[in-house]
């Protein structure tokens, strides 16, 4: 269903990937406050309290970014947090974000 | 003041006709609590939302320096993050109800400024239970 493609992005757009739904940003939360999470779409959905029809695209953008990754085991498709590939995302986004100034002061 | 760890409804009722507290002193303490709780909560959503290493950037930029005033917050969220801003709001909103026991509804749709004055109306009302 998904696969873990993700084309060269700047540290912008990966940040805008990243926080581009609310569900999106559960998902993260998720993820990042339960690194070694192993589940299914349906658990994962009900886990944020959503359907898995909702969580579904979004899944996808996460999946194509490379932050989780997908495999089967047995009849099920589980996901998981790639902890490598979320680091190396985030430090772009950190590499990024040292660059922006708040409030647009120059 | 109580923090409660996760409470899914609402003890208090209609949190935005509390009356305010007439004691300055009680009102102060609140009033530091609340701030207190709110910083560690928008330091957690920021953290947990995109890791240690933004927000430790994040917060060497000043972002959480006045993290209690809502539209300056706003502004500077919006200026890093723009349409993400509105997806850390909702973690911070939701994360801050949990802990104050407060409804969260994910399909209405949100006022950070509302939400907070909310939290903080019964930040106070704690205080004046206590």
């Amino acid at each position: 269903m998904f696969r873990g493609e993700q084309a060269e992005m700047s540290g912008s757009e990966i940040l805008s990937t990243l926080l581009g739904s609310e569900i999106r940003g559960d998902l993260l939360v998720l993820f990042h406050k339960n690194p070694g999470l192993i589940d299914t779409v349906d658990g994962v959905a009900r886990r944020i309290g959503r359907t898995t029809v909702t969580v579904i695209s979004e899944l996808r953008e996460l999946l194509e970014l490379g932050v989780l990754r997908q495999k089967r085991i047995g009849n099920s498709e589980i996901v998981f947090l790639d902890r490598a590939k979320d680091r190396d995302l985030l430090q772009s986004v950190a590499n990024h974000l040292k660059t922006v100034r708040i409030g647009g002061e120059k | 003041m109580r923090i409660r760890e996760s409470s899914p409804t609402n003890p208090h009722g209609d949190f935005g006709s509390a009356p305010r507290s007439t004691d300055p002193n009680r009102r102060f303490a609140a009033e530091k609590a609340f701030s207190s709780v709110l910083v560690s909560t928008v330091r957690e959503a920021v953290g947990n939302a995109l890791g240690h290493n933004v927000l430790e950037i994040l917060t060497a930029k000043g972002l959480l320096d006045d993290a209690n005033n809502s539209k300056e917050f706003d502004r500077k969220l919006q200026s890093i993050f723009g349409n993400g801003a509105a997806v850390l709001e909702r973690i911070v909103v939701k994360d801050l109800n949990r802990k104050l026991g407060i409804p969260y509804n994910s399909e209405a749709r949100l006022d950070y400024e509302k939400s907070l004055e909310t939290a903080r109306e019964v930040c106070f009302v704690e205080s004046r239970l206590k």
